[in-house]
């Protein structure tokens, strides 16, 4: 996932629960069936983890612009300078 | 939210706290129940009433015990405990209480009854102060929740009274 899609992921994921838990809470008390509070809110659970937990194509609307390989030559990435025997304690790291 | 296992883990976790959440609510709700049990017990005969082994009054009671516990039920109501107790002062004790009968309600359906027993415990007092004795049967009842707080009451009915001599 992207990360817009991961914060979507995560937005989703704690609205379907607790709107779960509030749908479950009202059928429950008004059906007056404890059971069936808890069969309705598990039910939600899954649709949750179903909807949130799998990396679905839409949570990657935004892809990262990762550089290309040409692009990426023409920018060496910086070395760290070698040290040798003699110079080692004076050398420090180059950036 | 960078992998399977750490979106499953959170909604694993919070999973479980709303459904705690859920669970307090529930039992917040039977705060709003209106209760209105109705109960009455009968003497129906005094089988006999002697010292025990040790001394101590003992009675023996056939009962008749009448109740409606229906509204005490909720949504929320595992089942209902529900017992009798003969309670009364005496020299030694400001209150003395002696469980005669309990019984559990497991649903709705069985909480109107009609039950004609013996005294289901020995009714014993601590020495001999029973004699003319007059006592108050009060039922207790505990209801006991599927998820949160158990409420305790009672209802007290007076005007009980032991026999001046033993038989």
């Amino acid at each position: 996932m992207d990360w817009q899609g991961q914060k979507c992921a995560e937005m989703l994921m704690q609205l379907l629960l607790v709107v779960s838990a509030v749908a479950a809470f009202l059928v429950g008390y008004a059906m007056a069936d404890f059971q069936l509070m808890l069969l309705v809110y598990a039910g939600g659970v899954v649709l949750t983890a179903l909807v949130t937990i799998p990396n679905w194509p839409f949570f990657n609307r935004h892809p990262l612009k990762w550089l290309d390989a040409a692009e990426a030559d023409r920018h060496p990435r910086p070395q760290v300078c070698a040290a040798t025997t003699a110079g080692k304690k004076k050398i420090g790291k180059n950036k | 939210m960078h992998s399977f296992g750490h979106r499953a883990n959170g909604v694993a976790t919070f999973a479980v706290t709303i459904l705690a959440a859920m669970c307090f609510a529930a039992s917040f709700s039977d705060h709003f129940n209106s209760l209105s049990p109705v109960a009455s017990v009968k003497i129906l005969n005094t089988n006999w009433f002697q010292k025990e082994s040790h001394g101590n009054d003992e009675v023996s009671m056939t009962l008749n015990i009448s109740a409606d516990l229906s509204s005490l039920f909720s949504w929320n109501t595992k089942q209902v405990f529900v017992f009798i107790a003969a309670e009364y002062e005496t020299p030694q004790n400001a209150l003395n209480q002696v469980s005669l009968w309990d019984g559990i309600i497991p649903s709705k359906e069985h909480a109107k009854f009609l039950i004609h027993t013996t005294n289901k415990y020995r009714f014993i007092d601590q020495g001999s102060n029973l004699k003319g004795k007059d006592f108050n049967l009060t039922m207790h009842w505990h209801i006991m929740p599927k998820t949160g707080k158990m409420f305790a009451d009672k209802i007290v009915m007076t005007g009980y009274r032991l026999p001046e001599q033993y038989r």
